[in-house]
């Protein structure tokens, strides 16, 4: 199965380090891809908010490239998932609103018939590979490992448009991807709540409180890190913990290492940290890979 | 103690709209309700409500004439008269408040066909129409700033030489008792579907009104009409609106007919709903029904039809049945749905009690009589809830000031303990089922003799079996056991009148129809029959009074 | 179909159980709902336990609870379909709420906020002897909002309520909205004036849990997000708010993608120094890591394409 694989801006941008470990893992997975250059932004909400037509046009466009090609999409990203299954939820339910669209798209040469599958690379590991499947590729036993599972709003709301209903095993696939590695899942409260990253340039006080509640009750539950399959969770719950601790801890510390998912999967199928950008995060995550190394064996820098 | 000029019972429809209208008019006025305003049971009416609009062409004269007949000819006509003449004015009213009525082409109020009218006159909201009006009253009840006693619970009304002066009342949230007195108290506690099981009723609709009036020596008349919706769900007897036949919907037997074509060649479905009922039972008895029900089709209307204008309905179908309105038909049978019966008000909601008004369900003016035309009670709420205030107000002004003790207080306070302190005995809930199900058994679409004197009986014992009834929640903060022991004592007193309302009326009547006594007799039964309690839980005693005629004499009700 | 209900308890006359789950186990019919199954714990087994419900047919909005940790009206729930295989199901009272007893909450902040719209038409002039004249798109339209029955779940669940007491939250906002999109009030502007500010639309977080929890299909977040829309419309864009999705919207036309860099100083606001000052660490530990995108950023091949959908969609309007 080969994909049509949407990076996303912000896995080009903000956080090369997820982009770096999607194509470690997927080479290691022997899966095949290729990247969309000719993909725009899905538009992230944001863009919907002012012009949903807008948004749903732009994906829809994404659609037809993609099902031009015959393949599948494969995103990185909860965002862009839950934005994209929510613009082919209403496509495909009005086929006047499809027709509307491709009349804009037809100036461009583009027609979208609605064959397109779009799946996160979550989804793609625990329902294509299977959990059974993704643990024979895992060299390293991550049991000395807690880590708490943040989903990212976009990736399990509207549960409907993102087929949860239609394929239960979605609920919990970040668990089950932890729990494959051999890591503990540590449960806690927000684990489905939203980091506050659509309001930090917003309301930035409301959005650290989001981010010091989330991983500070993961950090306080036992989680040695955090796995988020969406870049722009990760932007804030790393990039912002520290200000978000200071302003609303006690002891003004949390230190919760946050991990992409193909980080946490490449981790455990053996890849070298370097190659996948640990290197790159803001709340460092050298405690975690030396708390591995000095329980799990010698790690290559 | 707690004081004021107007004290309205119960926030539904009734209620807000007497509050309302009170405090625009400068009155001190106060509402109590045993729940939020609005989880007030007006939420449930979902069809809509029927008004002549005069500049239109329409004649309030012909609103008012099918009412009358609907009624079987009980209903007093001069209150008919004053309902429909002013409900052109109260819809507009509704509409300016702010309700998102449907409308036509032309961006006017629209409207569909309900039950018993040939004309379209049914204004409506999808099919959530008591909602919308109830949650635009409660924005209204905002606006005015209305004290609002939320959650509070009426034991009994207070009544000194004979004249209503407040309630003796229960904060449910803190579990104590408080007087509040008023000039005036306006009893808007809707009705009693909790008599009967099953019934489209919500869980609250304990029959609260007609017991404190009845208890406060209050008439309740043509109690035994009690109206039995055609469509409900069988498996737990919710609603499903007359709106889906005003719109076109057939009911169809086992065998596919139409069967109301032959019961009601010229309304067909929508004849009134006691004939409706009556025939859809009918069926069923004589073994042409599915497994107790009929099927209620709508699929030839179209998917479009039936998600814009029944949109509750298909929620309702999905949830409880797992059906598609638009794809299959849904089992329906009569359920218990509303009572004509009630507190004996004249056209001010004024009832025989100096200082007790009534409106809404819990009232009887008549304008019901013997059976209620659909959408004509959203109406009812709405003109006399009006109505009864302004009197009300009025009332109050030459009203004089009652004593300020609290002997009742503290009467109320030591029964309450006795209850609660009762360590073991009957639970509520099983003597409410006990006596729901009997009275659904012997007082509902096809009486006899024998049946009503057996649930009247059943009633009677479980009267006596009342001062068994234990609680077990022994505690102060919101203590449901003991608010459900309190209604229980409301749904018996209730059901009491209602039998023997029912044994005393000697022929068929409207919704009050006895397989044994098939016809309809002017000449002797012409008249409404009242009930009154003799003696503090004494036996009842039965009155008659004469019925209103102005414009039109009695004739045959055919549909 | 044997059901096992954990409910939590709560009890401020008896404080030794609060906050402890009470598990029951009941024999129902295959279709029991979660309501259902309380009402024969409160009428067979347990009087004390307390639910407010009372129309059994998800109009009246009284039994807002959380199940399984999600809000929902429990006598929509039906047991079956939250417990697959038979797993006990928890069952406890709204969040965001404070508890009277078991799974009633005061709903004080519900009605509060409520309030703070002015949730009341407001035409003006003089009323019309009939009635306001008013096309039935826009009346339908409005019926979406109004099947609102003040459950209290979508505010139950709100992630921004939970952090920020401020935030007048989705039910109140939605309602808000009714009256915004209702062409006989007079008061659009000054109400998008008001719902622009402090705890207003621009304080939604986007988590979509309104959405999801809502029985009705109300849909809160989407409302809120037409409000935003119409606020700018409306003239108010001088808000951090406004700013982002404007520059948003801007890279993407320009560039087909985001680029955060240029995102995070405009929606701060150019002119905006110590706000931009206040950025500057969290920048600098990012450039330092090699994570910030530079200013005049990635941009698409085909970002013509990107830009003529752009006139093309935002011209049809």
């Amino acid at each position: 199965m080969k994909y049509a694989w949407w990076p996303g801006c912000v896995a080009r941008g903000a956080t090369p380090e997820l982009y770096m470990s999607t194509v470690a893992v997927l080479d290691k997975l022997g899966i095949e891809y290729e990247e969309m250059h000719d993909f725009s932004c899905t538009g992230a909400g944001v863009l919907q908010e002012r012009n949903q037509k807008l948004g749903d046009t732009l994906n829809v466009r994404n659609f037809a490239i993609a099902e031009k090609l015959g393949l599948p999409i494969m995103t990185i990203c909860s965002t862009c998932q839950g934005v994209m299954a929510q613009a082919h939820q209403r496509v495909l339910s009005n086929a006047g609103y499809l027709k509307e669209i491709n009349q804009v798209l037809a100036e461009e040469g583009l027609e979208y018939r609605g064959t397109t599958v779009i799946k996160h690379l979550l989804w793609i590991l625990v329902e294509e590979l299977g959990v059974e499947g993704l643990k024979k590729h895992f060299t390293r036993d991550l049991s000395c490992l807690s880590v708490a599972p943040f989903y990212g709003c976009y990736l399990i709301r509207p549960s409907n448009a993102l087929g949860l209903d239609k394929v239960p095993i979605r609920e919990t696939s970040l668990e089950k991807v932890i729990e494959a590695t051999g890591a503990r899942v540590i449960d806690f409260a927000g684990k489905k709540a939203c980091c506050g990253f659509p309001i930090l340039l917003i309301n930035q006080e409301n959005s650290l409180k989001m981010v010091a509640s989330h991983t500070g009750t993961a950090k306080d539950g036992g989680a040695d890190a955090m796995v988020t399959p969406c870049p722009l969770c990760h932007l804030n719950l790393d990039g912002y913990q520290s200000k978000a601790a200071k302003k609303n801890r006690p002891d003004g510390h949390i230190d919760l290492p946050i991990i992409h998912l193909p980080q946490l999967v490449g981790l455990a199928m053996g890849i070298e940290p370097r190659m996948l950008g640990f290197q790159k995060h803001i709340v460092s995550a050298k405690d975690l890979l030396e708390t591995y190394r000095a329980k799990a064996g010698a790690i290559a820098r | 103690m707690f004081e004021h000029d107007v004290l309205i019972i119960g926030a539904g429809l009734a209620g807000m709209r007497a509050a309302v209208e009170a405090v625009n008019r400068g009155a001190n006025a106060a509402v109590i309700t045993k729940v939020h305003p609005v989880r007030s049971h007006s939420n449930a009416a979902q069809g809509g409500i029927n008004a002549a609009l005069t500049d239109r062409g329409d004649d309030w004269t012909d609103h008012a004439l099918e009412t009358v007949r609907g009624s079987d000819y009980l209903a007093d006509q001069d209150a008919v008269e004053v309902m429909c003449s002013e409900a052109g004015a109260a819809l507009i009213e509704l509409e300016h408040m702010g309700v998102v009525f449907s409308r036509d082409e032309h961006g006017k109020l629209g409207t569909r066909r309900f039950g018993g009218q040939k004309a379209a006159r049914t204004f409506f909201v999808g099919a959530i129409t008591g909602q919308a009006i109830l949650h635009v009253l409660y924005e209204q009840l905002i606006k005015a700033n209305v004290r609002v006693y939320e959650e509070w619970f009426v034991t009994s009304l207070i009544v000194e030489d004979g004249v209503c002066r407040g309630a003796v009342t229960l904060d449910i949230r803190t579990g104590e008792l408080h007087t509040i007195r008023a000039k005036a108290v306006i009893n808007c506690a809707g009705g009693a579907g909790r008599v009967y099981e099953p019934s489209t009723n919500a869980l609250i609709c304990t029959g609260d009104g007609y017991a404190l009036a009845y208890r406060a020596g209050a008439p309740l008349m043509d109690m035994e009409m009690v109206q039995y919706h055609p469509t409900t769900l069988a498996s737990n007897g919710v609603l499903i609106s007359e709106a889906a036949r005003g719109e076109g919907g057939y009911l169809l037997n086992s065998k596919g007919d139409r069967f109301m074509l032959r019961y009601a060649p010229e309304y067909k479905e929508l004849a009134s709903r006691d004939v409706v009922s009556r025939s859809e039972q009918t069926e069923i008895n004589e073994g042409r029904g599915i497994d107790g029900t009929v099927l209620l089709d709508v699929r030839h209307l179209g998917r479009k039809v039936v998600e814009e204008k029944l949109g509750y309905l298909q929620e309702v179908a999905h949830d409880f049945m797992g059906i598609d309105l638009a794809e299959q038909p849904i089992p329906v049978r009569p359920g218990m749905h509303y009572m004509m019966g009630g507190i004996k008000t004249d056209i001010n909601g004024a009832t025989s009690v100096p200082g007790l008004y009534a409106a809404g369900e819990v009232a009887n003016v008549s304008v019901h009589g013997g059976n209620r035309l659909g959408a004509n009670s959203l109406l009812d709420t709405v003109v006399f809830g009006r109505r009864s205030a302004l009197a009300a107000i009025e009332y109050g002004k030459s009203a004089g000031a009652g004593s300020r003790n609290e002997d009742l207080l503290a009467s109320e306070k030591k029964r309450i303990q006795a209850l609660l302190d009762r360590p073991k005995g009957l639970r509520s809930a099983s003597v409410r089922r006990e006596l729901a199900e009997t009275m659904h058994s012997h007082v509902a679409v096809f009486r006899d003799q024998q049946g009503m004197e057996r649930a009247a009986a059943k009633v009677k014992e479980l009267k006596r079996a009342y001062g068994k009834v234990a609680v077990d929640d022994k505690g102060k903060v919101f203590n449901t056991d003991l608010i459900f022991a309190l209604e229980l004592r409301n749904v018996i007193d209730t059901a009491e009148a209602i039998c023997a309302s029912a044994l005393t009326r000697k022929e068929s009547r409207g919704a009050h129809y006895r397989v044994d006594m098939k016809k309809r007799d002017d000449a002797n039964w012409l008249k409404h029959i009242l009930v009154r309690q003799s003696a503090a839980d004494g036996d009842p005693k039965i009155d008659t009074a004469p019925v209103t005629i102005t414009r039109w004499q009695p004739v045959e009700r055919k549909y | 179909m044997q059901a096992t209900v954990r409910i939590r308890r709560f009890n401020p006359e008896q404080p030794a159980n609060n906050g402890k789950f009470q598990e029951f186990k009941l024999d129902v019919p295959d279709s029991t709902t979660v309501l259902d199954a309380l009402i024969k714990v409160r009428e067979d087994v347990d009087g004390t336990l307390g639910v407010r419900c009372s129309c059994r047919a998800s109009i009246c909005g009284s039994c807002g609870m959380r199940v399984n940790g999600q809000a929902k009206l429990a006598c929509k729930t039906k047991i079956a379909d939250v417990s697959r295989h038979g797993e006990p199901i928890t069952v406890e009272p709204m969040g965001n709420m404070p508890v009277v007893k078991d799974l009633i909450t005061d709903m004080k902040v519900f009605w509060d906020k409520l309030r703070q719209v002015e949730p009341y038409l407001q035409p003006e002039g003089p009323a019309p002897k009939g009635e306001y004249i008013a096309s039935d798109e826009s009346m339908n339209h409005l019926v979406g909002v109004m099947n609102c029955i003040m459950c209290g779940a979508c505010v139950s669940d709100c992630t921004v309520l939970a952090v920020d007491k401020n935030f007048i939250a989705p039910a109140a906002l939605a309602k808000a909205y009714r009256f915004v999109a209702d062409p006989r009030d007079s008061r659009t502007s000054q109400r998008l004036g008001v719902l622009n500010e402090s705890g207003g639309v621009w304080d939604c977080v986007r988590c979509m849990y309104c959405v999801e929890v809502c029985p009705k299909g109300v849909a809160p977040m989407e409302r809120i997000m037409k409000m935003r829309d119409l606020a700018m419309e409306a003239g108010y864009n001088n808000t951090p708010g406004a700013r982002h999705t404007e520059s948003f919207a801007s890279s993407v036309k320009s560039d087909g993608l985001l680029n955060e860099t240029k995102l995070a100083i405009d929606s701060t606001g150019i002119f905006n120094i110590p706000g931009q000052l206040a950025q500057a660490p969290v920048a600098v530990r990012a450039l330092l890591r090699g994570k910030l995108p530079p200013l005049f950023g990635h941009k698409i091949k085909a970002r013509k394409q990107i830009k003529r959908v752009f006139e093309k969609v935002e011209g049809q309007e």
